[in-house]
């Protein structure tokens, strides 16, 4: 049986308290939201923090504000639940509402929050064992060893983004708020993440993703569809999350992000473009799959086979893109 | 299982009998709980433990009610007169009667399956003798695009000898569909580097409740001569057509073979390809393995059949 490793925790009221905390303890202390990633991860010794400052118990991080009109503002600890059931968001982002709703189980998205979604660590079936089982194989760059072992002759660690929100945000247009012992910043959600399985994340350890906020929805259609062995639990080995801005028949803006194929979303943006100002037709939908399916490499270090990923870009892409413009479920 | 096989010969309920977990230093030697044979071999020891106790308890309720043991029965926690059921007395009082008359009331029981016809490969391992038949029948959806294998409906029919507990057979058999249903759609065991390649219960996909479809259970009772009470098993026998009627059904939906298991999404997709360049459309292994099968021997049947009037022999010669 693995079990959690010696720690303490720390309960701040508000984010100022967490702020200070996680400076005052610096690189031994790590945040934890719902903790259904971290805890598990934890067992394995993926993570070995000796402090975790807990944010569970900070009011100001939970909750929706704004409206669909003026934009909308998503507390980083609101549980994935609130976010997939909210009717604002089921109603004007129904591509998040989707995304939130098919992450892991009912009772992992009880626990789990949309900035713990958001900020979820990279995976690899290289990564994400057991201590003993890690040692088997020599141990991986991403801890405790010195090469990737997907691809060994790489300098860099290809662990796979599994986020299911981060893409559908991407493809929204939304911004994260942080703060840090220097004050607050809000830059636009692409800006937090960076193609690096280790370093996937722009921010600094210690600051703390307050909030998402939703830029107004008028016109905007949305849609996330995931793919994965089972109807629950499994982390995404694709995700496809697109948004698109109609008027009339004709598209005018159109973001696709794509889920599980780079360390980090990863948006198509030569693939959305053949749809600006066009009207969507089957054959321009194929040829829209089709740029988006060729960028697209996944390795062999989640379930499935990667050539079988990588075939159903085009599927899901195009399956996403008929369901916004024809409506209807997605599959 | 066996408190019901117990409670049924002492004419007594479930609830009354206690199970006690086996302690190998007390208990005599048994190879152990394998080979779909459990309520049949230690089900049959029960019964006769069982009778062995209901003979002495006999024996005493009889001269009480000045009768001959042989008219008893036991029924309805009662031990009674069987042609004048008023004449009688509780179970209590006849176990009461029994531990005055005999003592400490305590009894083995054993059972050894019938001498097998022939000698064969595996057959040290005491198998039962009365495995069962199964036959499934699956619904399928599959998706040509992605390759995906949805079972939508399962019917299965279940020869179970006699069900001691059609519940709990339900249960059991319902189980089974959904280990084979794990087995031929995802469960895989690869190695890479030398280690499982997703040693937990997170990557080493098994069904969820939305993967298993809703379950059709037919149980087919006959009355097996061997089995307690006429019952067989109910372990390993309805996993078996599972996993070949899922490849039947995919084959039949789009016109594919999957001969390996898991069938896999990417296996079908590989296959619709192959179809659609005009090749055979088959993915599974080229070749068996190398092994020489021995030349079958056809013996006499348990139930005496003679080995010459068996005139199918199933591998050839």
């Amino acid at each position: 049986m693995m079990r959690l490793p010696e720690f303490s925790y720390l309960s701040p009221v508000s984010v100022w308290d967490a702020v200070k905390l996680m400076a005052d303890h610096g690189p031994a202390a790590m945040l934890v939201a719902g903790g259904t990633d971290l805890y598990p991860n934890m067992k394995r010794r993926q993570f070995e923090p000796s402090v975790l400052v807990g944010l569970r118990g900070i009011r100001e991080l939970r909750g929706v504000r704004g409206s669909s009109r003026s934009g909308l503002t998503i507390g980083a600890g609101t549980i994935l639940t609130v976010v997939s059931a909210h009717p604002e968001i089921v109603r004007h982002y129904p591509g998040l509402a989707t995304a939130a709703g098919l992450v892991s189980s009912p009772q992992l998205r009880n626990m789990g929050t949309l900035g713990g979604n958001v900020c979820v660590d990279t995976r690899c079936n290289y990564y994400n064992q057991s201590y003993e089982w890690r040692k088997a194989v020599n141990f991986c760059m991403k801890k405790d060893g010195e090469i990737c072992l997907v691809a060994p002759g790489s300098s860099r660690c290809w662990a796979v983004s599994s986020s299911d929100t981060a893409p559908m945000l991407w493809s929204l247009a939304a911004q994260v708020r942080l703060a840090g012992l220097a004050g607050e910043r809000l830059i636009p959600i692409s800006a937090l993440f960076r193609d690096d399985g280790i370093q996937y994340l722009s921010k600094q350890p210690g600051e703390i993703l307050t909030e998402i906020v939703l830029p107004p929805s008028e016109g905007w259609r949305s849609t996330y569809l995931k793919l994965r062995r089972r109807g629950s639990f499994d982390f995404p080995v694709l995700g496809v999350a697109v948004a698109l801005r109609m008027e009339g028949e004709t598209v005018r803006e159109a973001a696709i992000t794509l889920g599980a194929v780079a360390s980090q979303p990863r948006p198509a943006p030569e693939a959305a473009a053949l749809l600006v100002g066009q009207r969507p037709t089957d054959e321009l939908i194929d040829a829209v799959a089709d740029a988006a399916f060729k960028p697209g490499k996944p390795l062999d270090n989640t379930d499935l086979t990667h050539p079988y990923r990588k075939k159903m870009i085009r599927v899901y892409v195009a399956r996403a893109l008929h369901a916004l413009v024809h409506g209807g479920s997605p599959r | 299982m066996l408190a019901y096989l117990v409670a049924e010969v002492l004419g007594i309920e479930p609830v009354d009998v206690r199970v006690h977990p086996a302690d190998t230093d007390l208990t005599p030697v048994d190879l152990g709980s394998y080979s779909s044979r459990v309520t049949l071999m230690a089900g049959n020891a029960a019964i006769q433990a069982t009778t062995r106790l209901r003979e002495k308890i006999f024996a005493a309720a009889a001269r009480k009610l000045e009768v001959a043991p042989d008219r008893l029965e036991a029924r309805g926690r009662r031990v009674f007169v069987a042609d004048d059921p008023d004449r009688g007395m509780t179970f209590a009082e006849a176990v009461a009667l029994g531990e005055s008359m005999h003592g400490v009331l305590a009894f083995p029981g054993s059972y050894a399956p019938p001498k097998r016809a022939g000698k064969y490969k595996g057959g040290g391992v005491g198998p039962s003798p009365c495995y069962s038949y199964s036959a499934c029948v699956v619904e399928v959806e599959v998706d040509a695009d992605t390759g995906d294998v949805k079972p939508l409906e399962i019917w299965i029919a279940h020869d179970i000898g006699r069900s001691l507990n059609p519940l709990l057979v339900e249960g059991q058999v319902e189980g089974s569909v959904y280990m084979g249903l794990g087995e031929v759609l995802m469960e895989e065991q690869v190695f890479r580097k030398g280690v499982h390649k997703i040693p937990s219960l997170l990557e080493y996909k098994s069904p969820t409740t939305l993967e298993t479809p809703e379950i059709h259970t037919i149980l087919v009772e006959t009355d097996d001569p061997e089995g307690p009470f006429g019952a067989k098993e109910a372990g390993q026998g309805p996993l078996l057509p599972v996993i070949p009627a899922v490849a039947n059904a995919v084959h039949d939906a789009v016109g594919v073979r999957i001969d390996e298991t898991p069938i896999s999404p990417d296996k079908v997709i590989k296959a619709l390809e192959l179809l659609r360049q005009g090749k055979p459309p088959r993915v599974g292994p080229d070749k068996l393995p190398l092994f020489t099968f021995p030349a079958p021997r056809v013996v006499e049947s348990a139930f005496g059949q003679p080995a010459e009037s068996i005139a199918e022999r199933p591998f050839g010669r």
